[in-house]
């Protein structure tokens, strides 16, 4: 008969198998495969439903209260989850990458230098002595270097530095006292590379920008300006 | 226990509504904060269904009892990520039908074998053997004890992607939609595992019907 399927398909699908739609029912009563298809699910249904239902032991609630004060002092160790740490490991990772960086653009440098002495510091812009185009830098030249201390100074400006500028050893702060005769401050900005017999030594100022300085070098007794480089 | 229902009832929830009156939503959102009464009115609300349930699957009581209370330890830590876009009777009992298919898996690695049911045909599917018990019967508990035990060795001899389907349709009662979300399928795919199970269940228990 035409639409049994349909029908088998609707008996299976009821809600309760004594609950037929009047469509189903209609069928039955023409049909006695569809008929006996629906005693037989009606009979499968009840038997099913009709087995042992187990309930929770008496003891259920007490199990279930110490297995989960367990499983919270475990959380309590590792509160955090493993997923947890990955982020915090991820976060503290940018920090550090952060801090370096703040640290090499100089955020954190404690030379601060003392406030210029404009009088002192600097020498009328007519005493320096124009870079000659043709010196160019080379190894050789910073080789032969003279002992004495010298500046170089890493801005569009050219200062001249005397030749009686005390030596400046590494670890030399100028915080709290004017600047020597000669020396940059921190209103001239830039990246001073003070070439001694100690070595070299950076001193950063507030006003670097960050990124490469062009270095140029002073010599003190020549009294001649020579670009030998950049910062990094 | 009675001393928790007590206190249950004692404690307002909400300000305005007890513990027992509130929804399964409202208890979760407690739990979320901490109530420890709200999760034990949870647990009185499901413990026997979610018991039933697993037993069905498994068909072993003692570990039925301890996947049933690991499915509350999961409600526990999980409350603060529950979403609240399905009732919590179908998360439950996902949470349910997942441990139990993940214990079903690990008997299988297992390879335990059952008395009933020692050999499997090609498709995997274990062909069960049951001797005639040619003993008179001794009265009609023997007998309802023998169909119930009929019963729960025909579901557990139906494969597992059946077996979920069956019991929560047919043993908790649970609508065709809230079955489909449970087990992560269309309606249409339930409708026919659930209708395939009937079909292999009518030929294991057709000396019952």
């Amino acid at each position: 008969m035409n639409g049994c399927k349909y029908i088998k398909e609707r008996i299976d699908e009821a809600e309760k198998p004594d609950l037929l739609s009047f469509e189903v029912t209609e069928h039955l009563g023409q049909c006695d495969d569809c008929e006996r298809f629906a005693i037989e699910r009606a009979a499968l249904r009840k038997l099913v439903a009709g087995g042992t239902r187990v309930s929770a032991p008496i003891n259920f609630d007490a199990m279930l209260n110490a297995r989960l004060a367990e499983v919270k002092a475990r959380r309590s160790f590792w509160r955090l989850g493993p997923t947890a740490y990955l982020r915090l490991g991820a976060a503290m990772a940018c920090l550090v990458v952060m801090i370096f960086g703040a640290q090499y653009a100089g955020l954190f440098s404690g030379n601060n230098v003392s406030p210029p002495n404009r009088s002192q510091a600097r020498t009328p812009a007519s005493a320096l002595t124009p870079i000659p185009d043709d010196d160019k830098p080379s190894t050789s030249n910073l080789a032969n270097l003279s002992p004495a201390p010298v500046v170089a100074g890493v801005i569009g400006r050219q200062y001249p530095v005397s030749s009686g500028t005390p030596r400046v050893r590494r670890g030399d702060v100028l915080v709290g006292r004017a600047a020597p005769t000669g020396y940059l401050t921190a209103e001239d900005g830039g990246v001073v590379l003070v070439r001694g017999r100690n070595g070299d030594m950076d001193i950063q100022m507030p006003t670097v920008s960050v990124g490469a300085q062009p270095l140029l070098y002073v010599s003190a007794g020549q009294r001649t300006v020579r670009n030998v480089g950049t910062s990094f | 226990m009675a001393a928790v229902t007590h206190q249950a009832q004692a404690i307002e929830l909400g300000g305005s509504r007890s513990v027992e009156a509130a929804n399964d939503h409202e208890l979760l959102a407690a739990i979320r904060d901490g109530d420890e009464v709200a999760f034990q009115e949870l647990v009185r609300r499901y413990r026997n269904p979610i018991t039933n349930f697993v037993y069905r699957m498994l068909d072993d009581y003692d570990r039925s009892v301890e996947l049933a209370q690991e499915t509350f330890i999961r409600v526990y830590t999980s409350a603060s990520r529950y979403q609240a876009n399905y009732s919590f009777s179908t998360y439950i009992y996902r949470i349910a039908t997942n441990l139990a298919i993940s214990e079903l898996r690990r008997r299988k690695r297992r390879k335990t074998v059952s008395l009933f049911s020692p050999f499997t045909n090609d498709d995997g599917e274990a062909i069960e053997i049951d001797p005639p018990d040619l003993n008179m019967l001794q009265d009609e508990a023997l007998i309802a004890n023998e169909r119930r035990s009929a019963v729960a060795r025909a579901i557990t001899s139906l494969p597992q992607k059946y077996r979920a389907a069956i019991v929560l349709r047919d043993v908790e009662g649970l609508s065709y939609d809230q079955i489909a979300q449970t087990l992560n399928l269309s309606e249409g795919t339930v409708k026919s595992r659930i209708n395939r199970a009937r079909n292999l269940l009518k030929e294991k228990l057709s000396a019952y019907i």
